[in-house]
């Protein structure tokens, strides 16, 4: 099923889904049709392409963190795969 | 547009866009006895609290400051403070604040007065003889420039960032450029975003104040931490905020700074402290995040109104200034509507424009400072008066604050 999602600033590596998404529902962002790999909900971020850990995640067009683990396009971007060190010890 | 409203025009020039009667304890010691009191006279609010003893140095201070612009409010008509008699935070301080800002105020002194009973007795007396006097005011058309609305997010999702708070922003720069206020704060939540912020200042004195600000809360925050407790006690946002998406500080501050708008930020104020009424235009206030603390702060800042963005939804409201809330999540809208004012989901699900809804927001601003009621005013919110704190941290040098961070371009 075709989902809502918005691409904020085009220089992001993710989409903000906008309505609770299945796993193998599919985005149309403007970087081209991503299908989900699993579950993402309502203004949940989404990958929009392969991305290797380490690799810094880009919202509003600026970095809100880095990739804890590698993901493949349409995975559910969170604080599971997701760091930031800003504020941190 | 008409940009104008229905306020109390003060004396000193200043504009109330509501006429309380206060009563407000200078200790904790008293809240009770305040409570009482305001519970018998009709349109009274009373501003218990848990502080005013025991307290030393910044700490002390941010409460006399706070109990000192509550009381100063224009949103405030009369004053009766209440006070135990032994405190350290001395309730003739309170009283003679409020005699300078030239309104009717009253002072008692419980162990003076002979115990709560007859404390009572005798202020609701004279908060009754001044709520008569407040009777006699009369609203007169004010115009949009003698506004100042403090921006606020709390039980943020991520649709505050797509919509609720450019809602907001864009309300606030039209404040702004009719010649009235808004206020920026929450810093810890804008860690990240220094750069960004500095780059909107009138000048480089004022960018400095702006970096100064946010590497003094970030070490405040620093020096709260501790990596032997469990990692959720370290954590700089709410688990509700995981649950809505957003997943790190930087996102959330990315999403949080849209509130303030596009306009020139011109100073870097301090809690609770008004700024020069000569000053117009978009303040930083230097404070960290407690939805309560921030909006008290704001509110001691000057502050009439307050426009607060919650995604997750919120209840709360203030004794002191109305707290319009808006939200950008059309579910969360559906679900609790008695608790919201604006609902700015359209930007997300039917495209609206930022701009057509900022415009909107401010005709519901207008409305409200002319005497409509928010949700949180029907509801009787009074929670998010909280006075701020700062205990076991010594402000620290500018040199302190710089160092370890990378000196900006």
């Amino acid at each position: 099923m075709l989902r809502k999602s918005l691409m904020i600033n085009p220089m992001d590596s993710v989409v903000m889904v906008l309505e609770d998404a299945k796993k193998g529902d599919s985005v149309v962002t403007p970087k081209g049709t991503v299908t989900l790999v699993e579950d993402v909900e309502f203004a949940h971020k989404a990958s929009i392409s392969d991305m290797k850990k380490g690799q810094p995640v880009i919202k509003y067009g600026e970095e809100i963190g880095y990739l804890l683990k590698d993901v493949s396009a349409g995975s559910w971007i969170h604080v599971h795969n997701m760091g930031c060190d800003r504020g941190k010890i | 547009m008409k940009q104008e409203f229905m306020g109390y025009k003060r004396p000193n020039g200043s504009v109330g866009i509501r006429n309380y009667l206060a009563v407000i304890p200078s200790v904790f010691c008293a809240n009770t006895t305040v409570g009482k009191i305001a519970a018998q006279v009709e349109g009274a609010v009373a501003l218990p609290h848990a502080v005013g003893c025991a307290q030393v140095g910044f700490d002390l201070e941010l409460t006399a400051r706070t109990l000192k612009s509550m009381a100063c409010h224009p949103n405030v008509g009369a004053v009766i403070v209440v006070g135990l008699g032994c405190e350290r935070f001395n309730p003739q301080e309170l009283y003679d604040a409020v005699k300078e800002n030239g309104k009717p105020v009253a002072l008692f002194v419980i162990q003076d007065e002979g115990g709560t009973t007859a404390t009572i007795r005798k202020a609701v007396d004279k908060a009754r003889e001044f709520k008569a006097i407040l009777d006699q005011d009369r609203r007169t058309p004010c115009p949009l420039s003698s506004l100042m609305m403090g921006t606020k997010c709390g039980g943020t999702d991520a649709t505050s960032g797509l919509a609720a708070n450019p809602a907001v922003g864009n309300a606030a720069d039209r404040i702004v450029a009719a010649g009235g206020s808004a206020i920026l704060s929450e810093l810890n939540e804008l860690l990240g975003t220094e750069d960004f912020l500095a780059r909107r200042a009138v000048s480089p004195q004022v960018a400095d104040k702006i970096y100064s600000a946010i590497y003094e809360i970030e070490d405040v925050l620093r020096s709260g931490l501790d990596p032997t407790l469990p990692e959720n006690r370290n954590h700089l946002i709410s688990r509700g905020n995981f649950d809505g998406g957003v997943s790190s500080i930087v996102e959330k501050a990315l999403g949080g700074v849209h509130k303030s708008g596009t306009s020139p930020i011109v100073d870097v104020i301090e809690y609770a402290v008004p700024p020069d009424p000569s000053l117009k235009g978009l303040f930083l206030m230097n404070y960290e995040s407690h939805d309560g603390e921030v909006v008290t702060g704001m509110i001691g800042c000057g502050a009439q109104l307050v426009a607060f963005t919650t995604g997750r939804g919120n209840p709360t409201g203030h004794p002191v200034a109305p707290v319009i809330k808006i939200t950008g999540n059309e579910k969360t809208w559906r679900s609790m509507e008695e608790n919201f004012d604006f609902n700015a989901s359209g930007i997300i699900s039917q495209g609206r424009s930022v701009e057509e809804t900022g415009e909107e927001l401010l005709e519901l601003i207008l409305r409200i400072a002319g005497g409509e009621e928010t949700t949180a005013e029907k509801i009787g919110g009074t929670e998010l008066f909280c006075v701020g704190r700062r205990h076991g941290y010594h402000r620290k040098s500018r040199e302190e604050l710089w160092a370890g961070h990378s000196c900006p371009s």
